[in-house]
């Protein structure tokens, strides 16, 4: 059996015990800490590219070229920064095929929304996105509901993002799909006082 | 001197505590963090999937592996997205090597299958081809795809590895049926292996 180096066997249990303990509550916190701490998510590296409440139609993905890390590279992107304060938002995009989406995130990229092209039997989708139940007590009024046909969201988080994705089946779609994607908005909406 | 051998024994402890507390505090939680455990994540060969990906409830893990690496997935009930860093035999996926792998059908569901450096980039390539897809594969008659993975063109699926070292596989599969038996951890149609062909 290995001989321990003399030093080693100067460390008393409770320094281990101890020492554990602390190891595990510095675990904890490293690991809740990282959603609140962490600068490098993907809604802080698209905040300075998207503007605040407005579709923006993204290039192709290609290298050097990439909004995200390890995003689906065959696809075509509308994203839009929203940001629900003050107003409410209108979203109106074209799921067209099967894979396409429509999701929202949060800043934490939690996506509290998504939907699929192959649940829809219309591929227009007309939404509007509002501030949670929690945040609306922050109002004490409701949020204008735009018409009887849309849906509304309410969001965790007063700021977010909102994706539509479209995948291309080859080259020769990339022109219908990138129409598709750019008649994508969103538009702020004043919300009822 | 007893007094001198107190002291050192007393740094000894000192040393001792703050480096198991503060390094195995931390170094657990950037493994849970980065690599993932069975409380987090499920692994079917070389291929891992963030089983609470991108959902609200998502434990805390998957929201720290989420927020740091800039990831913004698509809530697992509807999509997993897998990653392989190794073929089907353990060995770490390198641009010098050529792999073969064949999908199968994921009965009808939407898929594709991206090839990224380590750090998530896309690899600069000639043939500006990144990834396949469920629609854009070239299928053999009985329904399968063969999806070649090498530096230089092959025929059929090629997918080109450029002059990356190291590679990372993402698979992406759009089924909420199939995202739930593997949310739920029931028995899964399984995934494609990655077999090398050869080494250069």
């Amino acid at each position: 059996m290995p001989k321990l180096p003399k030093w080693l066997t100067e460390v008393g249990w409770r320094t281990v015990i101890g020492a554990a303990l602390l190891g595990g509550i510095i675990h904890i916190l490293a690991t809740l800490a990282v959603p609140i701490l962490g600068s490098g998510t993907a809604f802080a590296r698209l905040r300075d590219t998207l503007p605040a409440n407005r579709m923006v139609f993204l290039p192709l993905p290609a290298p050097g070229k990439q909004p995200l890390p390890f995003l689906t590279p065959d696809a075509l992107y509308a994203m839009c920064r929203y940001d629900v304060s003050i107003d409410s938002l209108a979203v109106t995009a074209a799921i067209a095929h099967p894979g396409w989406t429509l999701s929202m995130h949060t800043p934490e990229g939690d996506n509290f929304y998504v939907m699929p092209a192959q649940q829809l039997r219309r591929p227009e989708v007309t939404l509007t996105v509002v501030p949670g139940a929690d945040r609306l007590s922050e109002f004490a009024t409701t949020p204008r509901r735009v018409s009887a046909t849309e849906s509304q969201i309410p969001s965790p988080s007063y700021e977010g993002l909102v994706v539509v994705r479209a995948p291309l089946k080859g080259l020769a779609w990339r022109a219908e799909a990138e129409a598709i994607l750019r008649r994508a908005s969103c538009t702020a909406v004043k919300r009822q006082q | 001197m007893p007094t001198l051998g107190l002291i050192a024994n007393i740094l000894i402890n000192l040393v001792a505590f703050g480096v198991l507390a503060i390094g195995g505090g931390l170094g657990t939680a950037w493994y849970m963090i980065e690599a993932g455990s069975r409380l987090s994540t499920r692994s079917f060969g070389p291929w891992t999937t963030w089983t609470a990906a991108g959902r609200p409830d998502a434990d805390p893990y998957t929201r720290a592996h989420t927020v740091r690496n800039a990831l913004l997935p698509l809530a697992s009930t509807l999509e997993l997205t897998y990653r392989a860093k190794a073929d089907s035999r353990g060995g770490r996926l390198h641009a010098g090597c050529e792999y073969a792998i064949v999908m199968e059908s994921f009965d009808g569901a939407w898929w594709s299958l991206a090839a990224f450096d380590s750090q998530g980039r896309l690899i600069q390539n000639a043939a500006e081809r990144f990834a396949f897809t469920s629609d854009s594969v070239m299928r053999e008659p009985d329904g399968r795809a063969v999806i070649t993975l090498a530096r230089d063109a092959r025929p059929g699926n090629w997918l080109p590895t450029g002059s990356a070292s190291r590679i990372n596989l993402v698979l992406t599969v759009q089924d909420p049926a199939y995202a739930a038996a593997v949310h739920e951890g029931r028995p899964v149609k399984a995934l494609p292996p990655i077999q090398r062909v050869v080494c250069r």
